[in-house]
C-alpha cells in the first residue's frame, strides 16, 4: 500500500531531524519542520464509515477496532528572507484516495515589519480559508482534541483557498495596544465542488483533512448510480478543483483583545455557476456567514465556540429551486482547560441540514449533535498521550438507502500516542 | 579621526566614579525614601506600572550598562521595562524558536533581524518616551520600553509600590506614573522634596493585564 510507504518516509524524515536537531546552532535555521506520526487504539461503534464507502459520521467503524496508524503530517516551513516564508503541510493516512503528493496546504507567507500601528499581510498559494479556531497546532492539527468539530472537519474535508489573501490589522495605541482590530479578505479558486460532501454525506466529526488532488467517496446514494439522474458524478468528489474558471471569496473581520478575547465574523462565497460540471464533477455553489469566540472564563477555562449557516445548491433552477438545495448550520461550544502537562477537554456540537428540492431519491436533511470528551498529557516533547471519547447522536433519513438505521447514536473511543519532532 | 568620543568616554566614566563616590558621602545626609503606592478604582493595587520621580535642582547620574529585555516563551520579560535615557538594552532570545524584534515607536523605532540566541549588538535608547516592542513571527508579543530621563525610577511590586530615594534638599519632585493597563489621563503628582509617600488612586478602570501566565499556557501559540 502506498499509504504504508508513505509512513516510512515520514519516519525517516523524523530520524533524520532528530539527528540534525542534535547539531543545531543558535542561528535561526533556514527552514523549520514539525512532523508527528499517530498510533492509534480505536474502538467505534457506528454505521459503517462513509470512508469505507458506506455513510456513517465516523472516520472509523468496527472494522477498524484495534491498533492503527492513525496519522502523519510534515510541517515544513523555509525562509526565503526575514519577512518571506514559504509553508508546507503534508498529510498522510492509510486511505490513499490517489493523492500522491499528500499536500494539505502550500504558500508563500509575506509578513513586512509594520512601520506604523498598522500591520499588512499577504498569503498565495494553496490554503485554509480562516475558519477554524480549533486547529491552531502545527499541521492544522487541534490542540485540544483529535477529531475536529462538525464546522472544522468540513472545513478539512472541503475547503481550500488557491489565491491570495490580504490583510491589514491595527492595534491602536489609545487602547493601550491590547486590542486588535483586522480584516482579511481572500480571492481563490478551485474550491467549486465544495458542498457536495455536507449535501450527499452530511456533517461528520474526524480528523481527516483531504489533500489537494484527494478524491474522497461519496455515500453510494442512489441518485449517482448508472442509469439516474446524477449519474454524470463519479462516486467520489474531488474537493478541491475548478470547474467554471470563476473567483470566490471570504472575508473576515476580527476583534481581539490579547489572548483573553477573540470575535471573528466571515462571510464565504465560491461564486460558482452551479450548472458547472466538469470531468465527472458536479459544481456547487456554496455560500455561508461564520461567528467564532474565543474567550478565557473564569477559572482559567478557555472557551470557543463557532457558529456557521449557509447554503449549497446544485443543477437547474426550478422556481426558484435548484435540483440539490440544501441549508446547512452547525454550532459547537469547545471548553479547555489546562493543568501543567495535562489538558481536559469537553465539545458539544450540534447539526442541521435542511433540503429545500422534491426530488426523490435523493433525501439529504439530517439533525443531530455530538458530545466529545478529551484528555491528553505531554509526557515529553516528542511524546503526546491524548484519549477522546467522541459520540454522535444524529437522524438522516438517507441511511435508509443503505439499509441502516435512521437514527443512530454512534461512538467512538480513540487512545493515540503521537510521536512529535521538531527542528528549528 | 575619531578619538574624541573615546576621550569623552573616559573623561565620562571617570566623572561617574567621582560622583559615584561623592553620593556615598552625602546620601546618608540628603537622601529620603518616597513610597509611591497605586491603588485602582476598586482600592486594589496596580502593579507592574513604571514608575518615575524628575526632581528640580537634583543632578543626573548618568545611565548604567546594558540592561536585558528577554524573549522567553514567546513573551517580552520584564513585559514593562523602565530605563534611563541613554541606556543599551540586550535582546536576548531565550526561545528555541526565532524571534524578529522590532519597534515601530518614532523616535526609538528599531529592528533586529530574525535570530535566536543573542547575535545582536544591544540597542542604545537616546530618547525619552514609550517604545513598544512587537515580534513580526508572533503577533502577540507585546512589550514596552519607557525610557525616562531621570535617574530616579521603578516598578511597582505586586502590592502596588514602589519605594525611591530622592535628594530632600533638592527642589519638589514630579512623580508620574505609566502603564498601558491604565485610562485615566492625571498620571502625575508634584510633591514637596521632605514628602514620605505619595499616593494615586486611580479613578478609571484597568485595561485587562496582558496574557498572564496561565493564559500563555491556556492559549498554545506556535
Amino acid at each position: 500500500m502506498a499509504g504504508i510507504l508513505k509512513f516510512q518516509i515520514l519516519i525517516l524524515i523524523a530520524v533524520t531531524s532528530l539527528t540534525s536537531a542534535a547539531l543545531a546552532q543558535s542561528e535561526p535555521a533556514r527552514y523549520r519542520l514539525d512532523a508527528g506520526l499517530d498510533v492509534s487504539y480505536i474502538d467505534a461503534s457506528g454505521h459503517p464509515s462513509w470512508l469505507e464507502g458506506s455513510a456513517g459520521k465516523l472516520r472509523y467503524d468496527s472494522d477498524n477496532d484495534g491498533l492503527l496508524l492513525s496519522r502523519g503530517f510534515v510541517d515544513y516551513g523555509y525562509r526565503l528572507a526575514d519577512t518571506l516564508t514559504m509553508s508546507i503541510n503534508a498529510e498522510i493516512y492509510l486511505e490513499d484516495f490517489s493523492s500522491t503528493l499528500d499536500l494539505t496546504e502550500a504558500y508563500l507567507e509575506w509578513r513586512p515589519i509594520p512601520r506604523s500601528a498598522n500591520r499588512y499581510q499577504l498569503k498565495v498559494g494553496a490554503f485554509y480559508p480562516r475558519i477554524s479556531l480549533e486547529n491552531s497546532d502545527y499541521g492544522w492539527s487541534s490542540p485540544y482534541t483529535l477529531s475536529s468539530s462538525a464546522i472544522n472537519t468540513w472545513v478539512g474535508e472541503e475547503l481550500r483557498a488557491y489565491g491570495a489573501e490580504f490583510a491589514v490589522s491595527r492595534r491602536p495605541e489609545a487602547l493601550g495596544g491590547a486590542h486588535k482590530f483586522s480584516l482579511h479578505a481572500s480571492m481563490f479558486y478551485n474550491n467549486d465542488t465544495a458542498g457536495g460532501l455536507i449535501a450527499w454525506k452530511g456533517w461528520s466529526l474526524h480528523d481527516r483533512q483531504s489533500r489537494l488532488g484527494d478524491e474522497v467517496p461519496l455515500p453510494p446514494i442512489p441518485m449517482i448510480q448508472p442509469g439516474m439522474w446524477f449519474d454524470a458524478q463519479d462516486p467520489f468528489i474531488t474537493p478541491i478543483l475548478e470547474i467554471d474558471d470563476t473567483y470566490g471569496y471570504y472575508i473576515d473581520a476580527e476583534w481581539s483583545i490579547n489572548k483573553r478575547f477573540l470575535l471573528r465574523a466571515t462571510h464565504y462565497d465560491n461564486r460558482t455557476d452551479p450548472l458547472g460540471y466538469k470531468d465527472g464533477q458536479f459544481a456547487w455553489y456554496t455560500e455561508f456567514d461564520q461567528l467564532g469566540v474565543k474567550a478565557t472564563l473564569p477559572g482559567d477555562i478557555g472557551l470557543i465556540a463557532q457558529w456557521m449557516d449557509g447554503y449549497t445548491v446544485w443543477g437547474r433552477l426550478t422556481d426558484g429551486i435548484h435540483a440539490v438545495d440544501v441549508g446547512f448550520e452547525s454550532q459547537f461550544v469547545l471548553l479547555t482547560r489546562s493543568f501543567d502537562r495535562h489538558r481536559i477537554s469537553a465539545r458539544y456540537d450540534h447539526f442541521e441540514i435542511s433540503e429545500q428540492d422534491q426530488i426523490p431519491l435523493d433525501e439529504n436533511s439530517e439533525n443531530g449533535h455530538a458530545w466529545t470528551v478529551s484528555y491528553r498529557y505531554s509526557i515529553s516533547e516528542n511524546l503526546t498521550l491524548a484519549a477522546e471519547w467522541l459520540e454522535i447522536t444524529s437522524n438522516r433519513p438517507a441511511w435508509a438507502y443503505f439499509e441502516l438505521a435512521e437514527k443512530k447514536t454512534e461512538q467512538q473511543l480513540q487512545l493515540t500516542l503521537r510521536m512529535f519532532f521538531s527542528r528549528h | 579621526m575619531n578619538y574624541w568620543p573615546m576621550r569623552q568616554q573616559a573623561v565620562y566614566q571617570i566623572g561617574q566614579l567621582i560622583a559615584a563616590f561623592m553620593m556615598t558621602l552625602i546620601a546618608p545626609v540628603f537622601a529620603a525614601t518616597l513610597e509611591i503606592s497605586i491603588v485602582d478604582a476598586n482600592n486594589e493595587p496596580v502593579p507592574n506600572v513604571a514608575v518615575y520621580v524628575t526632581q528640580t535642582g537634583a543632578t543626573i547620574a548618568s545611565s548604567p550598562g546594558p540592561i536585558v529585555m528577554d524573549q522567553r516563551d514567546i513573551r517580552f520579560e520584564p513585559h514593562i521595562l523602565v530605563i534611563q535615557k541613554g541606556t543599551a538594552v540586550e535582546f536576548p532570545n531565550s526561545d528555541v524558536i526565532a524571534h524578529h524584534v522590532y519597534s515601530f515607536s518614532k523616535p526609538n523605532d528599531f529592528v533586529l533581524p530574525l535570530y535566536k540566541g543573542n547575535p545582536h549588538e544591544p540597542v542604545l535608547f537616546e530618547h525619552e518616551g514609550i517604545v513598544t516592542l512587537g515580534c513580526n513571527i508572533h503577533d502577540h508579543m507585546l512589550g514596552y520600553i519607557v525610557v525616562v530621563d531621570t535617574d530616579i525610577f521603578g516598578s511597582t511590586d505586586e502590592a502596588g509600590t514602589l519605594s525611591v530615594v530622592i535628594d530632600d534638599n533638592s527642589g519638589a519632585a514630579t512623580v508620574s506614573i505609566w502603564s498601558p493597563r491604565i485610562r485615566d489621563k492625571e498620571l502625575t503628582q508634584v510633591v514637596a522634596a521632605t514628602s514620605k509617600s505619595v499616593a494615586f488612586s486611580l479613578k478609571e478602570k484597568l485595561r485587562p493585564a496582558h496574557d498572564p501566565d496561565t493564559e500563555a499556557m491556556l492559549w498554545p501559540e506556535y
